[in-house]
């Protein structure tokens, strides 16, 4: 299986954040972006954390990725795209795929032994790319080195 | 009512993938691989009921559990506005409504419960998160003339920030 990163949502961490932020913020929206810009990713990090715990994961659907997956069959792509409703497949050709999900998808798809190996390539490739580095290790455990 | 288009999906990111497959481009192809991110300000609760009946959509809404409401913080739709009696009677008990929640929370009543007596018209925010194929199948049902003046306004303010963002994936409506 191949995974190759075509387009990633801008400001991951942030975004899911301001997410948050939504529910519990009475203020216009560039109010709550400045607030997260103020208080800087280790805020965002709580935050997030937070939401991972409490299993509020309807914030993490804001961070979204689109990806060309090689090495996948229609049967296996079948069976993931009934299972995991905001999973999006395009047949390409052959074993090829435009996939788009968000992030609560990929954290769906990895405690699901179907959805394990595609979720493993996703969050290595996005680490490689480094995109979202903070969700990466509080979600999947990932380290990756800033660079 | 106050529609912001925080993020969309970069179409060229998109057509690069394509065209490394030898895959022409088409708008049918992508409307599931393009998603935009919008922020809705002041439009009423009526509207956003409404508005989350439309699936594969992620939302994300100001909660009435921890914020406080006010008389200010409320939509009055036109009928309502250019009937002298009418006016009349919304005005009224909207002023019953607020002094009630306001002495409920006073007298110790948490948010959440005091919320219970609060109008539909009381204005509301949220983030939404959606791809082309759902925000078209939004604007097909909610711009029709059947649909009502509040998320038409709003679908239509939808609809202009999309087709602005991404030309090519508005050219026509697809009907779903």
């Amino acid at each position: 299986m191949k995974v190759s990163l075509a387009w990633s949502s801008p400001h991951p961490e942030k975004t899911m954040a301001v997410a948050m932020r939504r529910c519990y913020s009475t203020k216009p929206i560039e109010d709550i972006e400045a607030e997260l810009e103020q208080k800087g990713p280790e805020y965002w990090k709580y935050l997030l954390g937070k939401a991972l715990q409490d299993k509020s994961l309807d914030v993490l659907e804001h961070f979204v990725v689109t990806l060309a997956v090689e090495g996948v069959s229609q049967a296996d792509m079948g069976v993931l795209t009934q299972s995991f409703p905001y999973l999006r497949a395009t047949h390409l050709r052959l074993s090829e795929w435009l996939l788009t999900l968000n992030a609560r998808t990929l954290v769906e798809l990895w405690k699901d032994p179907r959805g394990k190996p595609l979720a493993e390539m996703i969050v290595t490739e996005l680490s490689q790319r480094g995109v979202c580095p903070i969700f990466s290790e509080l979600a999947f455990g990932v380290k990756v080195n800033a660079s | 009512m106050r529609v912001k288009l925080l993020y969309y999906t970069d179409l060229d990111a998109i057509k690069r993938v394509l065209a490394q497959k030898g895959i022409p481009f088409d708008p049918e192809v992508v409307m599931d691989h393009v998603v935009y991110m919008f922020e809705i300000e002041d439009c009423s609760r009526v509207t956003t009921h409404q508005l989350v009946r439309h699936r594969a959509v992620s939302y994300d809404q100001e909660s009435q559990r921890f914020s406080a409401a006010t008389r200010e913080g409320v939509v009055t739709p036109p009928s309502v506005q250019s009937n002298d009696v009418g006016y009349k009677a919304y005005d009224e008990a909207l002023k019953a409504v607020y002094s009630a929640y306001e002495k409920m929370v006073t007298a110790g009543v948490p948010k959440e419960d005091a919320r219970y007596i609060l109008p539909s018209a009381i204005k509301t925010k949220l983030v939404m998160t959606l791809n082309a194929r759902s925000l078209m199948h939004l604007v097909w049902q909610r711009t029709a003339l059947q649909a009502q003046w509040e998320i038409r306004e709003l679908a239509t303010a939808l609809h202009v920030l999309a087709q602005e963002a991404t030309p090519e994936l508005w050219t026509k409506i697809i009907e779903r």
